[in-house]
């Protein structure tokens, strides 16, 4: 009883020391450019806004300990015998017990406390070693690869673009036109050419073209006979990447497939449109295939 | 480390990943949430509510419905002050209506469902789960004016009517109402935080472990698919203010089981179920768990069968 009344006593500290370390942490993974790799770039400010947030609330905590000292919450036991709470009588801000502290929630007792701060600290303690910055083969084979439009939720028909463009679409800050040297492959994303079984005059752009694009490695198990084939992925993300999913197209290979699962290649080749099982779907008869640096932005949005 | 078992392939990295990345996104939501919660104690008069409430016994239950949308309070916090508001005369039904209604149709929640849905028929998604949610709690709290406060609600919440407000002292300066703000907003934010990061540590280990297409078959039956997401709605505790996220990724089930996911989570999930004991009788509790999963599972069933184009 005493030692949960300690532990209870505690809790402004502990209050002050998550917010500041919750505050900290997403200051962190912003100012190392991190957040990119779990949030959508419109996400990104409203995060960042948070960690500021926090450390304000964190400063409060600290005017509040000072103030108060730990006695905070054994003021709140002593007058907390019934589940009457009347009259606390002369009410200073030293002595002031915030509505919110009067609604019975005693998950300030001492063991509940501790599974609470534990488990609030796991988060942190997951960003603090760098856990967790991008999936498996695993996870794309549980969500699928996606491989019609139809099937990912974000891509509606207005996302649609009406001409092939001459950059990635990723890269917003690609001029509009490129001039091209007849030898030299279009870059292209994964996603065009699925934009482009949907859409015959889109199709038509990339007929007898060759293209290059940068994608992660999964290997075809299943559909491939001739061990010739392999699913070139990128990973789409609507809001954050737990939501991510995988869009990919089938590669058509005659070397050597010893690449990693989930790494970096950049392929070069001429993308063809089959019927294949009474649907269209985009197979890139590749030229050339070679493991190379992770893009600077990792996701499709 | 990985665990493999037939449609179960757990990779901790991957877990972690996802994890984090909820985390990350719902914290803004979170704290906005509790920030807001903090002024309105500190700056906004309780009485305002009541005397906001016409006589009519159905128009008041309609009203308190729509007070959530001036008076945003995210489910972990409103049962203390529907409490507070009924012990200060507000009728039952009123309160009943409030505290269902409050979590959904916060602004908050309206803002991060379009967020979280975006490109995935935002306006749409965001629209029909303020609409179902303020009827279904309108719903609530017409049959909660069939019943008397007795048989609703814990005894000693009844006896407690009269009891003396707890006051302000009216000479505290700005810095000490902000620093009472700051305080309730804190006391919010970690309280459900503990929540939050495990309905997020639930959902990551779906979205990564859980192979989608077993599930597929569920999620191919709208009643077995709108089912089956109340159910996780209840498992997972999420706040109303970031369980959107999560159910933009349940991408396999029909949008009727997200909608479904999203107003009965707010309304009835396993946190609640215990902190609604802090004001209300066990039977009442098992009454409008039971109600509140078929009128929300029948409704979004309806729903699914419309042609909504989502």
């Amino acid at each position: 009883m005493m030692k949960s009344s300690f532990l209870s006593s505690l809790r402004p500290l502990r209050d002050l020391l998550l917010l500041s370390l919750w505050g900290f942490c997403i200051l962190w993974l912003s100012y190392r450019g991190l957040l990119g790799l779990y949030l959508q770039p419109s996400l990104q400010p409203y995060t960042l806004g948070s960690g500021v947030f926090l450390l304000i609330l964190a400063a409060f905590s600290t005017r509040r300990v000072v103030i108060n000292g730990m006695g905070y919450h054994q003021e709140h036991h002593d007058c907390c015998t019934t589940h009457d709470h009347c009259g606390h009588g002369e009410e200073t801000v030293s002595t002031h017990v915030p509505y919110s502290e009067h609604s019975h929630d005693h998950s300030s007792d001492g063991f509940l406390l501790s599974v609470k701060t534990l488990l609030l600290l796991v988060p942190l303690v997951m960003i603090c070693c760098g856990q967790g910055t991008k999936y498996s083969i695993s996870t794309i084979q549980n969500r699928g690869v996606v491989q019609d439009l139809e099937n990912l939720p974000a891509a509606k028909p207005g996302n649609i673009p009406s001409k092939l463009p001459a950059k990635p679409v990723s890269d917003p800050s690609a001029p509009s036109t490129v001039s091209l040297s007849p030898t030299e492959a279009m870059p292209i994303q994964v996603i065009d050419l699925l934009y482009a079984i949907q859409m015959p005059s889109y199709r038509e752009e990339f007929l007898g073209k060759e293209v290059e694009m940068v994608a992660q490695f999964v290997p075809l198990t299943t559909g491939n006979p001739k061990g010739d084939r392999f699913q070139a992925i990128r990973l789409f993300m609507t809001c954050c990447a737990a939501d991510a999913k995988p869009v990919g197209v089938t590669v058509k290979y005659h070397g050597s497939l010893k690449f990693s699962e989930m790494g970096w290649i950049r392929i070069t080749g001429v993308p063809t449109f089959p019927m294949e099982g009474g649907h269209r779907t985009a197979i890139l008869e590749a030229r050339k295939v070679e493991e190379c640096e992770a893009p600077d932005e990792p996701f499709v949005y | 480390m990985h665990l493999a078992v037939g449609w179960f392939h757990f990779s901790l990295p991957d877990f972690q990943y996802a994890f984090l990345s909820i985390v990350l996104e719902g914290v803004p939501f979170l704290l906005g949430g509790a920030i807001l919660s903090g002024i309105l104690e500190e700056f906004l008069p309780q009485s305002l509510m009541t005397r906001l409430l016409p006589r009519d016994p159905r128009l008041a239950v309609v009203t308190s419905g729509l007070l959530g949308v001036i008076f945003p309070v995210c489910e972990c916090g409103i049962v203390p002050v529907v409490r507070r508001l009924m012990q200060k005369g507000l009728p039952v039904s009123c309160g009943v209506t409030y505290m269902l209604a409050a979590p959904i149709v916060n602004p908050l929640v309206v803002l991060s469902t379009l967020a979280a849905f975006r490109g995935q028929a935002a306006w749409e998604m965001a629209s029909l789960r303020f609409l179902l949610g303020l009827s279904v709690a309108i719903l609530a709290g017409w049959v909660a004016n069939y019943f008397s406060p007795k048989s609703i609600l814990r005894s000693w919440v009844g006896t407690a009517e009269g009891t003396p407000h707890h006051h302000h002292d009216e000479s505290r300066t700005i810095l000490d109402r902000f620093q009472n703000t700051a305080t309730v907003a804190t006391k919010d934010f970690l309280d459900v935080a503990f929540y939050f990061v495990l309905g997020a540590a639930a959902a990551s280990l779906f979205s990564t472990a859980v192979n989608q297409e077993i599930i597929l078959p569920l999620a191919a039956h709208p009643p077995l698919a709108i089912a089956s997401l109340m159910g996780l709605a209840s498992v997972l505790s999420v706040c109303s203010t970031t369980d959107a996220f999560i159910a933009a990724t349940l991408t396999p089930f029909p949008m009727a089981a997200k909608l479904a996911f999203l107003v009965f989570g707010p309304m009835m999930d396993f946190k609640l179920l215990f902190l609604y004991g802090a004001a209300f009788s066990r039977r009442f509790i098992v009454f409008l768990a039971l109600g509140l999963f078929l009128v929300i599972g029948l409704l979004c069933w309806r729903i699914s069968t419309l042609n909504l184009g989502w």
